[in-house]
């Protein structure tokens, strides 16, 4: 709008990201400390690295099978709330059924619950009710993918929502006129262009569901049992081993910053992708 | 404005986008409510305020020694009036 | 149009999951909450009371305490949330080297766990280990100690929400103004309208579904936030950071009271749909019937 030289902005940004990084920054310093230094004065700057924090991580065969569950539950969740979430958005978009919009605020309200609320009846349900035969949805894989949509796919539905309605109904109605099927217009015309908004939902879900923690650590004991709880483990029994929770915290970031640095440029297109359609 | 309404960007905005078409559907009206509101709109209002005036009778009136029966009547004749004329 | 059984065939399997794990549980939860139900006490059978937890929830001076506390954290984490958010989106709408690249860093503390939020800055600011304690009493003679002072862990657990969701306001307000037209403020700049009136009579009248929509979702959020302030303060000092989500976790299920915890959860809930129900309606759906 004014003219001003773009150089003027870069040191506010500098101070900005400071600010921003200074917190990821110190996980990485407690990360490189050995636990008696952690008593000392705190310094900023950093002079020495001890890596054996990490080494005790990574020869951790139990974290590592937490790391596998992790990725396996945040990925299966990730691909199945995109999924049912961008045809329940299509629905909600394309079909004039009574009472959609109470459905669409009915989906939001599932997000809204504090999770600790339902602690308890989800205990209960997946030992007592969602059982076949001996397998119970407790501590598996697919009980924590299952109960991971209660707050990701009203989340999916949200966001995608403008990106399918961004979507001309005349291409649809354009390929129904050649004859096509319903699954082959929502394959071939609607999915190609929802692509930067469908990735950008993937993404996200996938970091909620790979940051989770409280549903996590109710609802597995043993064999789903994921890097966060893990995390947690080192805080609460074992007192105060901040070294090693901090290098599990490093590991933990580590796969969402890669993910995320995949979609970093659609992020805002993906928001916007509704309204540049018009 | 109307240009401007059909960029909406956000999720909850472009919701917006879609009322615009849908409310040529005839289960919505407007009743003394400020809103426009199908039934379920006016049930979740009742059960909202059924809820709350409980609530509120339990802190507030229950104590002076008028039993709890009589909020729920009042709730239900609340609701019964927004339902059928909401 | 095709049939509109077709778009409940795609609705059905997202109205089948958030059946099962979310109606059911919310089902179960409703009737245990007018049972007495402690597994652990001397009469584990839930036993039938009517509304006798309501009633003793709404004089119990704890969780209102904490109902409270909870208003004061979300009302400051998000209104500081939706400034900064402003300001900064207002920024990265100029053009100035490397904002692909600070965009990015600013973005970053979106991806970072709640849990591990929580536990990085309870390292930052636990007294005698903290940096940031450290910090101000070299510098400014302050001291904060976030395990005595309700006011200290009430200001950090806000200035953490704030740091950790101010990236998700910028991006949802980016996405708006970008999208705005260029035509009025050409316009209004042409008729000698100074910065304060356009922003108050054009860009904030234009972005106003946009910032509707980001406060929604942060209270939304902001009022269940569980994991961040139970690693870093878990609480405390006394009950000054116990908000609902914590204090029914670390209250409600250690004691086993089930029955009771039912009712305050159900009351939560309750309180947090009404919230939004009235935002959604009262802000966003008023807007459609006008326009549309």
């Amino acid at each position: 709008m004014r003219k001003k030289s773009p150089w003027i902005y870069v040191p506010f940004w500098i101070v900005i990201s400071f600010l921003t990084l200074f917190p990821i920054y110190w996980l990485f310093v407690i990360s490189v400390k050995p636990a008696v230094d952690l008593f000392t004065t705190p310094d900023i700057l950093l002079t020495s690295f001890y890596w054996d924090n990490y080494t005790e991580v990574l020869n951790d065969r139990l974290l590592r099978s937490y790391m596998v569950n992790s990725l396996i539950i945040s990925s299966g969740n990730a691909v199945l709330c995109t999924t049912l979430g961008f045809f329940a958005c299509y629905a909600l978009s394309r079909f004039n059924m009574s009472g959609k919009e109470s459905i669409f605020f009915w989906t939001i309200t599932n997000r809204m619950a504090p999770p600790a609320v339902f602690l308890l009846p989800l205990f209960l349900l997946m030992t007592q009710v969602y059982r076949f035969g001996d397998f119970t949805l407790l501590d598996t894989r697919i009980g924590m993918i299952l109960v991971y949509c209660t707050f990701n796919l009203p989340f999916a539905i949200w966001t995608l929502r403008p990106t399918v309605d961004g979507i001309p109904r005349e291409l649809d109605e354009a390929a129904y006129v050649d004859g096509a099927s319903p699954w082959k217009v929502i394959t071939e015309v609607v999915f190609p262009l929802c692509r930067p908004g469908l990735a950008v939902t993937l993404i996200l879900t996938w970091v909620f569901a790979w940051n989770e923690y409280l549903l996590a650590a109710t609802l597995t004991n043993f064999n789903a049992r994921t890097l966060t709880t893990g995390l947690s483990e080192y805080v609460t029994t074992t007192g105060t081993e901040w070294g090693i929770m901090a290098a599990i915290s490093i590991f933990t970031l580590i796969p969402a910053l890669i993910v995320f640095g995949m979609v970093q440029k659609h992020i805002v297109a993906g928001l916007t992708f509704g309204a540049v359609k018009g | 404005m109307t240009g401007m309404e059909t960029r909406t960007p956000t999720p909850l905005a472009a919701a917006s986008l879609e009322e615009a078409e849908t409310s040529v559907v005839p289960e919505g009206r407007s009743g003394f409510l400020p809103i426009e509101t199908n039934w379920f709109d006016r049930l979740f209002i009742s059960v909202v305020l059924w809820v709350a005036l409980c609530l509120f009778w339990f802190r507030f009136i229950e104590p002076l020694g008028l039993s709890i029966w009589i909020a729920n009547a009042i709730g239900v004749a609340l609701a019964v009036i927004l339902i059928r004329k909401g | 149009m095709q049939s509109n059984k077709l778009g409940w065939l795609f609705l059905a399997p997202t109205i089948l999951v958030l059946f099962l794990f979310g109606v059911l549980p919310f089902i179960y939860v409703l009737w245990v909450s007018f049972h007495q139900w402690n597994p652990f006490a001397a009469n584990p059978n839930m036993i039938f009371n009517w509304a006798d937890n309501y009633r003793a929830v709404v004089f119990d001076a704890q969780f209102l305490a904490s109902l409270g506390a909870t208003v004061a954290f979300v009302f400051f984490a998000v209104v500081t949330e939706v400034i900064i958010g402003y300001f900064l989106a207002q920024a990265f709408m100029g053009d100035f080297p490397g904002k692909a690249f600070f965009r990015t860093i600013h973005t970053l503390p979106l991806i970072v766990a709640p849990i591990i939020v929580g536990s990085v800055w309870k390292l930052m600011t636990t007294p005698s280990i903290g940096i940031i304690p450290h910090l101000l009493d070299n510098w400014f003679g302050l001291n904060l100690n976030i395990g005595t002072s309700a006011l200290a862990a009430f200001t950090v657990t806000v200035v953490m929400d704030v740091w950790h969701w101010t990236p998700l306001v910028t991006l949802t307000l980016i996405a708006a103004l970008v999208s705005l037209p260029a035509d009025p403020f050409e316009q209004a700049q042409i008729d000698g309208a100074g910065p304060r009136q356009i922003f108050w009579h054009i860009t904030l009248p234009m972005i106003a579904p946009a910032l509707v929509a980001t406060v929604f979702i942060r209270l939304m959020d902001a009022l269940r936030t569980v994991d961040e302030v139970l690693m870093l303060t878990g609480g405390g000092p006394g009950s000054a950071t116990r908000y609902v989500g914590v204090h029914i976790f670390k209250e409600v299920f250690p004691r086993t009271n089930y029955g009771y915890g039912s009712a305050i959860s159900v009351i939560v809930l309750y309180l947090t749909i009404v919230v939004c129900w009235m935002l959604y309606t009262g802000l966003l759906a008023p807007r459609k019937g006008k326009e549309g």
